[in-house]
């Protein structure tokens, strides 16, 4: 199988914290890959590590066989990044910030066919600043999906979605993996990664306690829940039950 | 190219939604004209000039469009987008630095053209300005003193780490600058100790040659601040493009 997204060794610190220690991962083509872990886990910085918007200590990075530090515009052509609680200009529409994001790409998607799907074709002309939080959050899913990427990063995608939103985007991104796309994602919600994702990583502290399939991760733990297993690994169970 | 116009056309929307730029970069200088005009007039710049105190000035007014949006509106625009982590949303995007400066450069381009006109007009109209010398000679020097302020911008705009250091930068260059350039003060009311320091300044040399050219004085010894300004620019255009910072 073809690898997409190779991490080795990647180890970054802030002045004496290690965020991330010796992260190791390959993601193959048409893979959800959930990097999971509580808040401060580290997810974030490896995120942004791997994309090159914070330079990391040590390790190697290979998106689409390409190193992101030196051949980061071929390699935006094809991967799409949302961040966690994205900003944009102030007094901006949402037809205009899709319009420039599409301009900076050679085969784009269209993205009112992606506001429609995701449910904001009806916001075209309002500013940004006026969405609901999660408006904004699906607008941003579908910033990163504009350039009709082979890879598209999504941390946090549905944080602040209620229900239904959330089961409309597990849909279409099911339909764009069928058609081919690989994704990686953080998230905070088992149902969520137990829904999407093939295989997992767990972070704690910036190490890695965990990688393999979400059948693998239940049944190496004592339940039969990936979110009892979730917790289970990350060691946060025993701090419940002996509230 | 795409990237460029769709960028440029969607930020001066947005610039002009903000209303600083109308405010700063064109309605100031529109402002200073008319006050210099209600001052001085048609008064005669010395006695037995030919030309009026009022057309001597008009170089240096003209220039105010080029500072204000050249060393605030350019810097600030891209040193807030840092700040907000637009910047580094748009690193994870195949566009270029040269495309996001240059864009801020048009849009701040378009402000400066446009007060120069604004400005040539009431001063034509109201205050029987015309130019005395050479419009080709007084809209080169425009365009280098523009490109040579520009310049210096945007590796304001490129390089600042926060926006507070942007601001402080702004703040150091744009002040000086208009005041001491003889872009607000006038030049000649300046004691001489005080000319001959405003003399370092780019934007000086720069309304000296917009003064020779408006009012057909002879240029002498104007090699020196030409190629002054153009290694300025070039240099500066260079840095910004070169070390662009993202976050």
């Amino acid at each position: 199988m073809e690898a997409v997204l190779t991490v080795q060794g990647l180890c970054k610190s802030y002045g004496r914290k290690q965020a991330v220690n010796n992260l190791n991962l390959r993601v193959q083509r048409r893979e959800i890959f959930g990097l999971l872990g509580a808040n401060g886990a580290g997810k974030s910085t490896s995120i942004e590590c791997i994309l090159n918007t914070k330079k990391y200590d040590r390790g190697d990075v290979r998106i689409l066989g390409m190193d992101p530090r030196t051949e980061r515009k071929a390699i935006f052509e094809r991967v799409g990044v949302q961040f966690q609680e994205p900003r944009c200009q102030d007094k901006i529409t949402v037809e205009e910030i899709c319009e420039v994001t599409r301009s900076f790409y050679k085969n784009p998607a269209d993205y009112k066919e992606l506001l429609k799907s995701f449910g904001l074709s009806d916001k075209c002309r309002q500013m940004v600043s006026e969405l609901s939080g999660g408006e904004r959050q699906r607008l941003f899913v579908v910033l990163a999906l504009i350039p009709d990427p082979e890879l598209v990063f999504l941390d946090e995608l549905t944080s602040g979605l209620d229900t239904k939103a959330r089961r409309d985007v597990w849909k279409h991104l099911e339909k764009l993996k069928a058609k081919g796309l690989t994704i990686f994602l953080t998230s905070h919600y088992m149902d969520e990664v137990e829904e999407l994702c093939d295989r997992i990583l767990i972070l704690k502290n910036g190490e890695t306690i965990f990688q393999g399939t979400v059948a693998d991760a239940v049944s190496q733990s004592p339940y039969d829940k990936l979110e009892d297993a979730y917790l289970w690994f990350t060691g946060e169970e025993d701090e419940n039950e002996s509230l | 190219m795409r990237a460029f116009s769709a960028m440029l056309g969607t930020e001066l929307k947005l610039s002009l939604r903000g209303m600083d730029m109308a405010i700063f970069g064109i309605g100031f200088p529109a402002v200073v004209t008319v006050i210099l005009g209600i001052i001085f007039g048609e008064k005669p710049a010395f006695q037995g000039a030919d030309y009026t105190f009022f057309e001597q000035s008009f170089g240096a007014v003209a220039s105010i469009g080029i500072c204000a949006s050249g060393v605030m509106g350019l810097p600030l625009v891209l040193s807030d987008y840092r700040h907000k982590g637009i910047l580094k949303r748009l690193k994870v995007t195949p566009v270029s630095p040269s495309v996001l400066l240059f864009v801020q450069v048009a849009v701040n381009f378009i402000y400066s053209v446009a007060s120069l006109v604004l400005v040539y007009l009431i001063s034509s109209l109201l205050y029987g300005f015309r130019i005395h010398g050479s419009l080709p000679g007084f809209l080169g020097s425009y365009l280098l003193v523009l490109v040579s302020v520009y310049s210096i911008g945007m590796m304001v705009s490129a390089l600042s780490p926060d926006i507070k250091t942007a601001n402080l930068l702004c703040c150091a260059l744009y002040f000086p600058m208009l005041i001491f350039s003889g872009a607000t003060l006038p030049y000649e009311v300046m004691p001489e100790a005080l000319q001959k320091a405003a003399d370092f300044l780019p934007l000086t040399q720069g309304i000296k040659l917009l003064k020779g050219t408006s009012l057909g004085l002879p240029l002498d010894n104007i090699l020196i601040p030409i190629a002054a300004m153009a290694v300025i620019s070039v240099v500066c255009t260079i840095v910004s493009v070169k070390f662009f910072k993202w976050d």
